[in-house]
């Protein structure tokens, strides 16, 4: 048992190092692209291309940011700001960095954890009753492909049109409570529970046909219990991967829904922020994002190691 | 947009069974839709005499009819028209995308697989990387750096996608390199690039046919999220996303206008994974 | 879509109303208020606003765009008012003279004004505002530029103030009047730039207690409010407790909203939703167009091929911009087609019509200007060079505007213009405008008054705004003849000699083809009939909450 925590631990240490080289070029990438982007970054941290600041405050900000330096010196104390956790200051919103990230992220994190909640749902009401079905699964597995196929953004403008203009059943707009949020995760849960569902019949298929199962069967134990009790858990596996992807990717996700939806969040921001070119603000979100998807893929490697101790440093 | 970020995990276990109620039905009608597309894509009129790009002010907003089956849009074009005529930006970005992933992939698949443990974890890493970036970002960077239009859009999609991609490949390229055959072969004394060339590239690409015919839906989905952010193609080309994303301020009065492009990108979506997965079952018939 | 409920005996007069809208807009009324006040205003209650963009800033006088005067109008107050026939009137300014070289305006206060931190409103408080405005830090667009004449404020004694300017400037009470120059806590003024953006401090109806980005701004009543201007309806304290002022950008959803009942106004009402709104029993408008200069694409004139008149004539009349106002913009908005929007003082209507659409007279002057051949594609070319328009695209311009300018793309296409609508991003898009790189240029300007043309065609305005901003006369236009005249109509303050030289200047702005114009900025609010005495502020047809009440 030791033996194993030990290797859990160096696991985890192992990851953690990953996870930092990840935000180390996350923070890198955007440093690129604020110097690869047109036009001269102090006019973008001193407020776009509306501001006309003054050759003094120019020349303030250039030395504050360190631009008159050589590019490997700039470099250098942009890593060594992010390092003191100072992201800066959102030009286009006049507010620090950290206090969007605080305003923005919540709303986010509440539509990712609802319409994973919501997939994870769907897909074993669509898996468990229907797998090595007939007919039933040919159909619940056709469903699946079709939800897999469907752009978020196109779901959730025909959900908005259906659902909340023509039959008014839900609220059109905000983040007014908990009804606003059903027509968001709506849109991001359906195809992410055909994707989820697909993986999930793969192995549930496979597992239905194991050994051990028949010799479960043998025992007298019932269909149900059957698949809820054996070949569930090893179904799981899989999607537990793929559900970290999808936590991963949220803001991406969140972009369009949260564009459609008129809903606050980090996906609008990020949107906002690379329109107006504000770089300290899109840094901060890549860095953000770049942090939970580190997360998720830690609580991923976690959550494998409990549900399945067989698995042992096969894992990258 | 994710879609295609999470597309990979889905062909990298993909379904082998075979549907009896859809049996030949499905994959014969996807390949069907799939033909009618490249019609479209390389003589879009012979499906269609309206003019995409021909406004009739006084038309606008008229709701699917005989004269206009999908309706005419807010400047009064035929939508008809200018969906068919869309596919040929749609395919050509999702095909230009998919290429350039699949060869980012195949390159560091390579590099990690056969480049000793420090290539394999920096790989590895770099897939790490390639995800944790938005790929809005990414697309920022492109039309920042090489303007707007249609190949830094490419370019976006294709280093956006190429992430999920990697990792499929890259697990192929590990899983035949330490395959029995190929053991054999370098007992047999042959040559590391012969045995690329003859035992690993076969082996590990096979799937790929599969994956990029899957993929090239997935880069119109997400060649359409990004028109739909404002990021695609100037007007008055047709093109899918655009058209949809005109057509949300007008849902409420023409759903006709979200729909139907909506369908196009839905549909070219699931007959390339039915057909995929029509592809593999084929090659795996005839497996190593 | 299932029947509305809602009790028979309104359909009748809604549809009645209905059929007074149409004929209204089709008389070109200004304003449609179907809607009479049965009961007594009632105190007490939140009112739920949405609009379409949120502020940048909440401080007006930092940069300076619509969203956040529009906030401005509920929490700030102005030295001056302005009543709707453009006469200006007293507010927390009792009294002022004007020197005779028009270069001093000696300002009387208000003695019993509090700002809502508990500051006193004084003559020094005058000073800090215009002294912020100017102030480059600031970075003021619109209120900065608007007194560039300003030289700074004597404080005589604690109520009165004299502000002198550089050079006359007649206009100066009519921007004074703009809640752009909204008066502010002078201490709050103090703290940082970005600080005071996130809650600066007024004197107005209402304070702003909360700013939720992205989602809503909170307002609550200003209880010791009795210094409402003289346009109001009443006087003392707001009748609303609170304003929650959502922010919902996508059009169509913020209509839904309305309808929905979860917010009781909406402005900038999309054209594709006002034949449902005006169908709706449960809900009533409120529209007007604001002064200034109309919704257009101004053309450059620094460079080919818009620096030849004759091409500039010509695309002007291949732009069948009825033709678009009849579809996208479902005829709910008149067609502008002049330099000024109707609603500007010392409008004249007699250049409406000044380049109507007509292709072929489009024709003989791009012959004549020597456009004469053409590309396999149809696109006239003169000397080998292909006839092209570049026009740079906002990401966020309107749907509706996006499909206007494709179809001037498609209508001056077949007299043989190439019109590229180049997608861009805000930023990029502006950077562009900054280096005169465009041949068409998408815009507008609301100010009330018709000196708006000195900003945006006097040579004055070429380069770099005063204080913020990059040029403003984005056609490149450079007429010494213009420029004397509208200097001039700054010297005076006699209404006649006014009008005289603003017919002159639209006069020379007609004749030279600098803009197509389209259709007149307009204040469009749909309402529900909850809501009462929604007032539009006169001098920018602002919205205006303090007189609003709602019943439950």
């Amino acid at each position: 048992m030791t033996r194993f925590l030990q290797r859990l631990a160096w696991r985890l240490a192992w990851r953690l190092a990953g996870g930092l080289l990840v935000l180390l070029a996350a923070a890198s990438l955007t440093f690129a692209a604020l110097h690869l982007a047109p036009g001269d970054p102090v006019t973008a941290i001193l407020g776009g291309a509306s501001a006309n600041p003054t050759p003094e405050a120019i020349a303030a900000a250039r030395h504050e940011y360190g631009l008159d330096r050589p590019l490997a010196v700039q470099y250098g104390l942009y890593l060594a700001r992010i390092a003191r956790g100072e992201l800066g200051q959102s030009f286009s919103l006049h507010m620090p960095v950290i206090a969007v990230l605080r305003a923005q992220a919540p709303p986010t994190l509440a539509l990712m954890a609802s319409s994973l909640g919501v997939a994870w749902l769907l897909a074993l009401l669509s898996v468990v009753p229907t797998a090595r079905r007939g007919l039933s699964g040919a159909i619940a597995s056709t469903l699946e492909t079709i939800g897999a196929g469907l752009p978020q953004f196109w779901l959730g403008i025909l959900l908005l049109w259906g659902l909340a203009f023509e039959w008014r059943l839900l609220p059109p707009a905000g983040n007014h409570g908990l009804p606003t949020l059903v027509l968001p995760t709506l849109s991001l849960a359906i195809p992410l529970a055909g994707f989820l569902a697909q993986v999930m019949r793969e192995s549930f298929d496979l597992a239905l046909g194991q050994p051990f199962i028949l010799t479960a069967r043998a025992r007298g134990l019932g269909d149900g219990a059957v698949r809820l009790r054996h070949a569930l858990r090893h179904a799981l596996l899989p999607c537990i991967g793929l559900s970290s992807w999808a936590v991963g990717a949220l803001v991406g996700n969140a972009v369009a829904i949260e564009i459609i939806f008129s809903r606050q969040g980090l996906g609008r921001a990020l949107f906002l922020s690379v329109a107006t070119h504000d770089m300290p603000l899109v840094s901060g979100i890549v860095l953000f994002v770049a942090l939970v998807y580190i997360l998720a893929g830690l609580a991923a490697d976690t959550l494998f190691i409990l549900v399945d101790p067989r698995l042992k440093g096969t894992r990258p | 947009m994710t879609t295609l970020s999470l597309a990979p995990s889905m062909t990298r276990q993909p379904s082998r069974r075979l549907r009896p109620a859809l049996g030949h039905l499905g994959p014969a009608a996807a390949f069907l839709f799939l033909a009618l597309l490249a019609v479209a894509a390389l003589a879009p009129h012979l499906l269609t005499h309206a003019d995409p790009l021909a406004i009739a002010p006084r038309d606008a907003f008229h709701a699917p009819s005989a004269a206009h089956p999908f309706g005419t849009d807010q400047s009064g074009r035929d939508i008809l028209a200018r969906v068919i005529h869309g596919a040929r930006q749609s395919l050509a970005l999702g095909g230009g995308a998919i290429t350039l992933s699949l060869g980012i992939a195949t390159i560091l698949a390579l590099v990690g697989g056969l480049g000793g443990r420090i290539a394999e974890q920096g790989v590895r890493w770099l897939i790490d990387i390639l995800f944790a970036f938005p790929v809005l970002v990414l697309a920022l960077l492109c039309t920042a750096t090489l303007g707007s239009g249609i190949v830094p859009l490419i370019v976006a999609i294709g280093v956006g996608s190429a992430a999920g991609y990697t990792r499929m490949v890259f697990g192929q390229v590990l899983s035949v390199r330490d395959a029995g055959y190929v053991e054999a072969a370098r007992a047999l004394g042959h040559g590391p690039l012969r045995i690329v060339a003859r035992h690993i590239l076969p082996n590990a690409f096979r799937p790929l046919v599969v994956t990029a015919t899957m993929g090239v839906g997935q880069t119109v989905v997400w060649s359409a999220a990004l028109s739909f952010l404002g990021l695609g193609a100037p007007p008055p080309a047709a093109e899918w996303g655009t058209m949809l994303s005109m057509g949300r301020d007008f849902i409420a009065e023409a759903w006709w206008m979200t729909f139907f492009p909506g369908l196009a990108i839905v549909l070219t979506m699931l007959s390339t994974t039915i057909a995929g997965r029509a592809l593999q079952r084929a090659i795996e018939g005839r497996g190593p | 879509m299932p029947p509305q409920p809602h009790p028979i005996p309104h359909a009748r007069p809604a549809l009645w109303l209905g059929a007074a809208a149409l004929l209204l807009a089709m008389t070109g009324c200004r304003r449609h208020e179907s809607h009479a006040a049965a009961h007594t205003p009632t105190r007490g209650g939140t009112l739920v606003y949405a609009t379409d963009r949120e502020p940048i800033c909440l401080d007006p006088h930092v940069q300076g765009d619509m969203p956040q005067v529009f906030l401005a109008q509920q929490y700030l107050d102005s030295l001056v008012a302005m009543d709707g026939a453009g006469h200006i009137l007293p507010w927390l300014a009792t009294d002022w003279t004007v020197s005779d070289d028009g270069r001093t305006y000696l300002f009387h206060l208000r003695h019993d004004v509090t700002f809502t931190d508990g500051t006193p409103f004084t003559a020094e408080a005058v000073r800090a505002n215009l002294d912020h405005m100017v102030d480059p830090h600031t970075q003021s667009s619109t209120a900065g530029g608007y007194i560039r004449q300003y030289a700074g404020t004597d404080v005589i004694d604690a109520y009165t103030a004299a502000v002198h300017l550089k050079t006359p400037y007649a206009a100066f009470l009519e921007v004074l009047a703009q809640g752009f120059l909204g008066i502010e806590s002078p201490r709050a003024l103090a703290r940082p730039r970005d600080e005071n953006c996130q809650n600066p401090v007024g004197s107005g109806p209402f304070r702003i207690v909360r700013w939720d980005h992205q989602s809503q701004i909170v307002l609550e009543r200003n209880p010791a409010y009795r210094w409402g201007p003289p346009t109001a309806l009443h006087t003392g304290p707001a009748r609303l407790d609170r304003i929650e002022w959502r922010i919902i950008p996508e059009p169509s959803v913020r209509f839904a909203a309305l309808q929905a009942g979860e917010v009781d106004v909406i402005d900038s009402l999309p054209p594709e939703a006002e034949t449902p709104a005006r169908r709706n029993p449960d809900l009533w408008l409120l529209l007007a167009d604001r002064p200034g200069n109309p919704t257009n694409g101004t053309l450059n004139t620094r460079r080919a091929p818009f620096d030849d008149i004759r091409v500039r004539e010509a695309f002007l009349r291949s732009a069948d911009i009825d033709g678009a106002l009849a579809s996208v913009f479902f005829h709910h908005y008149r067609r502008a087609g002049g330099p000024l929007s109707p609603t500007t003082p010392f409008y004249s209507p007699a250049f409406e019509h000044h380049a109507d659409y007509d292709p072929d007279r489009a024709r003989a002057l791009l012959d004549q200007a020597g456009w004469t051949g053409r590309t396999a594609q149809g696109i006239r070319t003169r000397g080998g060079h292909p006839l092209v328009v570049h026009i740079p695209v906002k990401a966020s311009l309107s749907a509706a505007e996006r499909t206007l300018w494709e179809q001037v793309q498609a209508t001056a296409r077949a007299t043989g213009f190439d019109v590229r609508l180049e997608n861009g991003d805000d930023t990029t898009v502006q950077e562009r405008e900054g280096q005169w790189d465009y041949d068409v240029r998408i815009g507008y300007w609301n100010t009330n008054t018709a000196d708006v043309l000195r900003i945006i065609f006097s040579s004055a305005f070429l380069g770099a705004a005063g204080v913020a901003g990059h040029h403003q006369n984005e056609a490149g236009f450079s007429d010494p003849a213009f420029d004397r005249v509208v200097d001039d109509a700054l010297l005076t303050t006699d209404p006649d000699r006014r009008r005289a030289l603003y017919l002159q200047a639209q006069t020379i702005a007609a004749r030279n083809f600098l803009q197509v114009t389209t259709y007149p900025q307009s204040t469009r609010l749909a309402l529900s009939r909850a809501v009462h005495d929604v007032r539009l502020e006169p001098s920018l047809n602002v919205t205006s909450l303090y007189d609003s009440w709602v019943t439950r």
